[in-house]
C-alpha cells in the first residue's frame, strides 16, 4: 500500500511539466479560436448590445491580456483552485466532481467489458488459430470495431429500449425516482447497460486481437512445447500458461485505452444523454470555456495516470519478474 | 516479392488486399463514373434503394444520389485516412528519431510534449481543434494527426535507441557525419518499418474519427464522406435506415480491409524473418 | 422528494388533476431568468415559474390575455402607459406581489439588462406606483403603445423585488437560476445534465389551476433520443421540433402519440439569406435579385421542411396579420431570369461556367439551416455562382458573421416577435455596431429605410404606424438587403394522454397552467 502511494506521488510529481504543457497548449488553442466565452453566451441569449458585451467581458476578466489571464490561472491552480466556469456560473471543481462519477462508471464498465470479454474471446480464438471459431470471432469483432460508436449506440437504443422496451433509452438513472441504496445502484446499472455495450463492444476487437496474437506467439515459444511434451492437456496449457503470458500486453493496452475511451465517451454520452465528462468537454468547447476545458483535461489526465498506476500494480501481480516501475511510461 | 506472395497466400492477406484494391479502384474512378458533383440534387428525395434504375442505391433527404455519394465518399474518406496517417507518421517518426538520437535535454523536452499529447484524449483534442479552427478537409486531417503522431514517435524513438549503438551508426560518427545527418540518413530508414506497420491502424481509426466528427457536425460540408453520409442518415434512421447502413458498410469494409491486410502483412513479414 | 414521486392509483382515478409530466429539453440555459434573457430556450422552462404582465392569446383583444396585469392603456401622447395589476397574487415564498415588483423589474432589470427590453424600454424614465396594484410607466420620449403592447408577452416577465434588491450585480445573481415567481409551478430542483423539476404551486391565483403536480424537463441533447424516449413512454411531450421533422410521418402513426403543428404562431422563425453588402458583386441589387430567383422556395418548404413551413414573401411573416402585406415585389423560381440578371450586372460565365466565387456560412443552430446551406450551394452553382460552404460552431459563426463580417452569404434563422420594431427592423437598419447577433451586419445602408424605421418609432397612431411598416416591407422586398426564403413554426409531439396542448400562439413558452394528464 505504502509503495503504491509512493509510486502515485512520484507519478504525480513527474507529470507536472506535462500538465503545464497541456495547460498552456489548451489556453493557446482556445485563444486562437474565433469567438470567446462572451460571444457564446450572448448568442445563447439571442443577442445583446455592445455595452452589454463589453461589461460581460470585463466582469469575466476576458478583456485582460493572454499572459495576465494565464498567470492568474496558474497561480490559482497552485492553490488547487480550478477557477470559475462562465458556462455554468459555478466553480469548475463542483461542475467536474458532479460529472466525474458517471464517467468513471461508464468508462470503467466499458473497459472491464472490453477487457474481460475481449480476453476470453481472444483465448477462444487463439486456442485454435485458424479454426472456424477463430475466424468468425476475429472478423466479427473487427466489423464491430468498424461501426461508428454513435451508430451502434442509436441502433442498440432503438432495438432494446424503444422496440423491446427491456431497458431505458437514455439517462443515468430514473428521474427524481427517490430510489436509494441498492435499488438506486440497480437502476443506474440498468441505465448503463446500453451505453457501456456501445462503447465496450467497439474496443472489444482491440483486446480480442491482442490476446489472440499474444497466444499465437506464446504457442510458438519453447515452453509450450515443453508443457505439451510433459503430456498436459491442451486446455490446461492454454489456460494455465499461454493465456497468462498473453495477458500481460493486454494489461498495458488497458492503460493506453483509458485516454482513448474518455474521448469515445463524448459521442456515447451525447447519444444516451448521460451527464458525464465527454459531454461536459463538448459543452466547454462550444462555450469557449477555456478554464473548464483545462480543468477537464487535468482531471482526465489524473484519471489516466491513476489507471496506469493500477495497470502497473496489476502487471506486477501477474508477472513477478517485472518491478512495479518498468511496465509503462 | 516473396513478402507479397506470402501475403497473398494467407487468407487474411488475400481478402484484405482484394478489399483495399476495390476501394482504391472506386476512389480513383469516382470522377469518371460519376462526373457530376455528388452533392448535387439529382432526383426526388428519399427514394429507396433498388427501385429506380437511375439511382440504384436510392437518394437521400435532399434527393442526392446515394451511389455517387458512396463512390465519392470512398475517395474522401480514404484521402482523409491516408493523409492523416501520413502526417502522423512523418511528424512522429521525425520527432522520435530526433529525440532518440539527440538524447539528453532535447529528448526529455520532446518526450514530455509527447506525454502531454498522449494524456489528452485524442478525440477530445480533434474536437477542440476542429471547433476552434473551423471544419475543412485540411483541418480535419491535422486534427486527427494531432492525436495520432505520438504512437509513431514513441516507436521510432525506441527503435532508434536500439539501433543507435550499432556499428554502422558508430562508424558514421567516426567519419565525422553531422549528428542530424546520421539521424536522418542512417537511423531513420532502419527505424521506419515498424512505424509503417502502425500506420495502417492509424488509417482505420482516422476514417472512424472523421465519421464521429461529422456526427457532431464538424465535418467539411463541401465534400461527401461516409461519415457525413451516416451523420445525415442518422436523422432518418428510423424511416430510411438504408441511408446510414450503406455508407456504414463502406466504413466496415475499409476498416476490415486495412486490418486484414496489415494482419496478413505482419504474418508474411514474420514468416520471412523466421525462415531467414 | 418522495411525496409526489409516484402518483398512486387512487389519485389517478380522482380526476384529470395530478400526475407528473415529463418533457424533453435540448438545452440548459446558463441564465434562467426570463426578465434578463428573453429567449425561447429560457422561456420554455422559466415561463411556468415567472409570469409576464400579459400573454399571447388566440381569442383575446389585440391578441393578448391578462396575466399579472388585468388591464393596460397607453396615453395619446405616448408618454405614459398605465397597468392595473392583479390582486391577491403571492410570490412562491409567500410575499405578496405588488406594483413595486413591477417598477423594480422594469427599471432595474428590463430596461438596463434585458436583451430585448433595452430596445423597447429605451425611453422609460420612471414607473409610478400610486397604489399597490397600479403601475404607470413614464417615457422621456413618445413611445408607441402598439409596440409596448405587442412586446408584453416577451419583455414583461416580472421578478420579485425582495429577491434581487440590494444585489450589486443582478445579471450575475445566483437567484437567476433559483427562480422565485408567481406562476403555476415552483422551481424546485436542477440537476445539471439531467433535469429540471417544477412543482405545483398550491397557492396559484387562478382557481383550480395548475392541473398537474409536477413538470420535469429532462435534458436530452440528441434529437433522436427524444423520439425514442417518447415512443418508450419515458417522456410525454417534446416541443420545439425536438422530434426531427423527418421522423414526424413515422411517429404520427405510432399508437398513443399525437403531432401538433399549432401553438407557435407568436414565435415565427424566418429562414433568411444574409448578404454582405461590402462584397462588390453582392452590393449590386441585380445580383441579389438573381439569387432570389435562383432559390426554389417550394423545394425548400417541401423537401427541407417537409411542408411544415411556408414560403416567404418578405421580411414580415404571414402570420403577423396586423402588419403583413402581400403587396410587395416577389421573386419566383426562374433560372433564366436569374442568369439574365447576372449577365446584365456584368458577371459573365467563364470557361468553367463560373461567374464568381463566394463563401456561404449557414447558421449551425438548426438541422434545417444547415440543410438549406447545402441546398443554396447547389442553387447558386446552377446559375454559375461557386459557393463554398463554411460550417462553424455557434460561437465561431457568431464571431465570423456578426463581429468580423467575414462572410459573403450567411443563412440566418431570425425570429419575428409580434412587432417589427422588436427584432425585425434591426435586420436592415444601418448603424448597428459590430457584435450584435441577428442584426444588420452586412453593412447595408439605405437612408429611405432608415427614415421609415425612425418615423414608425415616433408614430403614435396605430393605423398610421401599421401603414408605415407596410411601406417598409415593400421597400425591403424591392431592394432585397436580405433574402427571406421561408417561415416556420415548430412542432410539438405528445402522448395522447396529455391535454390542452398548443392552445395559445406562444404555447411552448407559456405557463402551462391548464396542461393535464388524463389517465
Amino acid at each position: 500500500m505504502q509503495r503504491a502511494f509512493h509510486l502515485l506521488r512520484r507519478r504525480l510529481i513527474s507529470s507536472i511539466p506535462v500538465l503545464l504543457i497541456v495547460i498552456v497548449g489548451t489556453f493557446l488553442l482556445l485563444e486562437a479560436a474565433p469567438g470567446d466565452a462572451v460571444d457564446a453566451y450572448v448568442l445563447s441569449i439571442g443577442g445583446g448590445d455592445p455595452a452589454l458585451v463589453q461589461s460581460l467581458r470585463a466582469s469575466y476578466g476576458l478583456d485582460q491580456s493572454l499572459g495576465a489571464r494565464l498567470w492568474l490561472y496558474l497561480t490559482s491552480l497552485a492553490r488547487l483552485d480550478l477557477g470559475w466556469s462562465v458556462t455554468f456560473g459555478r466553480p469548475i471543481l463542483d461542475v467536474i466532481l458532479e460529472r466525474l462519477p458517471n464517467t468513471i462508471w461508464l468508462m470503467g464498465s466499458a473497459l472491464a467489458l472490453s477487457f474481460g470479454l475481449g480476453s476470453i474471446l481472444g483465448i477462444v480464438a487463439g486456442a485454435r488459430p485458424g479454426s472456424m471459431s477463430d475466424r468468425v470471432l476475429s472478423v466479427g469483432s473487427l466489423a464491430l470495431y468498424a461501426v461508428p460508436s454513435f451508430w451502434l449506440g442509436l441502433v442498440l437504443s432503438i432495438v432494446f429500449a424503444v422496440q423491446l422496451r427491456w431497458l431505458p433509452t437514455s439517462g443515468i438513472e430514473t428521474i427524481a425516482s427517490g430510489k436509494q441504496g441498492f435499488e438506486r445502484a440497480l437502476d443506474i446499472a440498468r441505465h448503463l447497460i446500453l451505453p457501456v455495450g456501445a462503447l465496450g463492444f467497439i474496443y472489444l476487437a482491440l483486446f480480442l486481437r491482442m490476446m489472440r496474437a499474444g497466444m499465437a506467439q506464446a504457442w510458438r515459444q519453447d515452453f509450450a512445447l515443453a508443457q505439451r511434451a510433459k503430456g498436459l492437456s491442451r486446455r490446461r496449457i492454454v489456460l494455465r500458461h499461454i493465456a497468462r503470458n498473453a495477458l500481460l500486453p493486454l494489461v498495458t493496452m488497458l492503460g493506453l485505452q483509458a485516454a482513448s475511451m474518455l474521448g469515445g465517451s463524448v459521442v456515447i454520452e451525447s447519444v444516451f444523454a448521460i451527464p458525464g465528462f465527454g459531454r461536459l468537454a463538448q459543452e466547454a468547447v462550444a462555450g469557449r470555456d477555456a478554464p473548464l476545458l483545462i480543468g477537464i483535461i487535468i482531471v482526465s489526465a489524473l484519471l489516466v495516470i491513476l489507471v496506469n498506476l493500477l495497470v502497473d500494480i496489476a502487471y506486477a501481480l501477474l508477472d513477478p519478474r517485472v518491478g512495479a516501475s518498468g511496465a509503462t511510461t | 516479392m516473396t513478402v507479397l506472395k506470402r501475403l497473398l497466400r494467407t487468407p487474411e492477406g488475400l481478402a484484405g488486399t482484394i478489399m483495399l484494391c476495390l476501394l482504391a479502384l472506386a476512389a480513383l474512378l469516382a470522377p469518371i463514373i460519376f462526373p457530376s458533383d455528388p452533392l448535387s440534387i439529382a432526383g426526388p428525395a428519399l427514394l429507396p434503394p433498388f427501385t429506380d434504375a437511375a439511382f440504384p442505391l436510392g437518394t437521400d433527404r435532399l434527393g442526392r444520389d446515394v451511389l455517387a455519394g458512396l463512390v465519392h465518399g470512398a475517395r474522401a474518406s480514404l484521402a482523409v485516412g491516408i493523409a492523416a496517417a501520413a502526417v502522423a507518421v512523418i511528424v512522429g517518426a521525425l520527432v522520435g528519431t530526433i529525440a532518440g538520437f539527440a538524447g539528453g535535454l532535447v529528448d526529455e523536452a520532446l518526450m514530455r510534449i509527447v506525454d502531454a499529447f498522449q494524456i489528452v484524449p485524442s478525440f477530445l483534442l480533434a474536437l477542440a481543434f476542429v471547433s476552434v479552427t473551423g471544419a475543412s478537409l485540411t483541418v480535419v486531417i491535422i486534427a486527427i494527426a494531432l492525436g495520432a503522431w505520438t504512437g509513431p514517435a514513441r516507436l521510432a524513438r525506441a527503435e532508434v535507441l536500439s539501433i543507435r549503438e550499432r556499428d554502422y551508426v558508430a562508424a558514421a560518427r567516426v567519419i565525422g557525419m553531422h549528428p542530424l545527418e546520421i539521424a536522418l540518413r542512417q537511423v531513420l530508414p532502419h527505424a521506419l518499418p515498424p512505424v509503417l506497420a502502425l500506420s495502417s491502424v492509424i488509417v482505420a481509426s482516422a476514417v472512424l474519427i472523421e465519421a464521429a466528427l461529422s456526427f457532431l457536425g464538424l465535418g467539411d460540408p463541401n465534400i461527401v464522406t461516409w461519415g457525413s453520409m451516416i451523420a445525415e442518415g442518422r436523422n432518418v434512421l428510423r424511416s430510411a435506415p438504408f441511408l446510414s447502413i450503406i455508407p456504414g458498410f463502406g466504413l466496415v469494409v475499409t476498416v476490415l480491409g486495412v486490418y486484414l491486410f496489415s494482419e496478413g502483412l505482419s504474418d508474411a513479414i514474420s514468416a520471412r524473418k523466421t525462415t531467414n | 422528494m418522495a411525496s409526489t414521486a409516484m402518483p398512486s392509483l387512487l389519485m389517478a382515478q380522482e380526476a384529470a388533476n395530478g400526475g407528473r409530466l415529463i418533457v424533453a429539453s435540448d438545452s440548459e440555459p446558463r441564465n434562467l431568468n426570463p426578465a434578463i434573457v428573453a429567449s425561447n430556450g429560457v422561456f420554455f422552462i422559466s415561463s411556468k415559474v415567472i409570469e409576464p404582465l400579459a400573454e399571447a392569446s388566440f381569442e383575446g383583444e389585440n391578441g393578448l390575455e391578462p396575466r399579472l396585469a388585468i388591464s393596460w392603456e397607453g396615453s395619446d401622447d405616448g408618454l405614459s402607459a398605465t397597468f392595473k395589476l392583479r390582486e391577491g397574487v403571492t410570490w412562491h415564498d409567500g410575499t405578496p406581489f405588488t406594483s413595486a415588483d413591477v417598477a423594480f423589474s422594469a427599471l432595474e432589470v428590463w430596461k438596463p439588462l434585458q436583451n430585448l427590453g433595452r430596445l423597447v424600454f429605451e425611453n422609460l424614465e420612471a414607473v409610478e406606483t400610486p397604489d399597490d396594484h397600479t403601475a404607470i410607466f413614464k417615457f422621456s420620449k413618445p413611445t408607441p403603445f402598439q409596440l409596448i403592447r405587442n412586446a408584453l408577452p416577451v419583455v414583461s416577465s416580472v421578478v420579485a423585488r425582495h429577491v434581487f434588491e440590494g444585489e450589486a450585480d443582478i445579471a450575475a445573481s445566483p437567484a437567476n437560476n433559483r427562480l422565485v415567481g408567481t406562476g403555476p409551478f415552483k422551481f424546485t430542483e436542477h440537476r445539471p445534465g439531467e433535469y429540471y423539476r417544477l412543482e405545483r404551486n398550491e397557492d396559484y391565483w387562478a382557481e383550480g389551476l395548475p392541473k398537474v403536480d409536477e413538470i420535469i424537463f429532462r435534458v436530452l441533447p440528441d434529437r433522436a433520443a427524444a423520439a425514442g424516449a417518447l415512443e418508450a413512454d419515458e417522456i410525454q411531450l417534446a416541443a420545439f421540433s425536438q422530434v426531427p421533422l423527418t421522423d414526424l410521418e413515422r411517429i404520427s402513426k405510432v399508437e398513443g402519440i399525437k403531432v401538433y403543428s399549432k401553438g407557435y404562431e407568436g414565435l415565427t422563425y424566418q429562414l433568411a439569406v444574409d448578404v454582405n453588402h461590402r462584397r462588390k458583386e453582392l452590393a449590386d441589387r441585380k445580383v441579389r435579385q438573381a439569387i432570389a430567383h435562383a432559390i426554389d422556395k417550394d423545394f425548400v418548404v417541401k423537401t427541407i421542411f417537409l411542408g411544415y413551413a411556408a414560403p416567404s414573401t418578405g421580411i414580415i411573416p404571414k402570420n403577423a396579420p396586423e402588419f403583413y402585406t402581400a403587396d410587395v415585389p416577389t421573386y419566383d423560381f426562374d433560372l433564366d431570369k436569374a442568369n439574365a440578371l447576372l449577365d446584365e450586372a456584368g458577371y459573365a460565365k467563364d470557361a468553367n461556367g463560373i461567374r464568381f466565387k463566394l463563401r456561404l456560412l449557414p447558421a449551425p443552430y438548426f438541422t434545417e439551416t444547415r440543410q438549406f446551406g447545402d441546398y443554396l450551394r447547389q442553387a447558386l452553382s446552377s446559375v454559375g455562382i461557386d459557393a463554398t460552404v463554411v460550417n462553424n460552431d455557434s460561437a465561431a459563426h457568431q464571431k465570423a458573421v456578426y463581429t468580423d463580417h467575414d462572410f459573403d452569404l450567411a443563412v440566418a434563422p431570425t425570429v419575428y416577435r409580434n412587432d417589427p420594431a422588436i427584432s425585425t427592423t434591426i435586420l436592415v437598419k444601418s448603424g448597428t455596431p459590430a457584435g450584435v447577433p441577428f442584426s444588420n451586419q452586412g453593412g447595408y445602408v439605405n437612408p429611405r429605410i432608415d427614415q421609415l424605421i425612425e418615423k414608425a418609432n415616433e408614430t403614435m397612431d396605430v393605423a398610421e404606424r401599421t401603414e408605415l411598416f407596410k411601406e417598409f416591407q415593400r421597400l425591403v422586398a424591392e431592394d432585397l438587403p436580405l433574402i427571406n426564403v421561408a417561415e416556420w413554426g415548430f412542432i410539438t409531439v405528445a402522448r395522447d394522454d396529455v391535454r390542452n396542448v398548443s392552445n395559445n400562439p406562444r404555447w411552448a413558452v407559456s405557463n402551462w397552467a391548464d396542461i393535464a394528464l388524463t389517465p
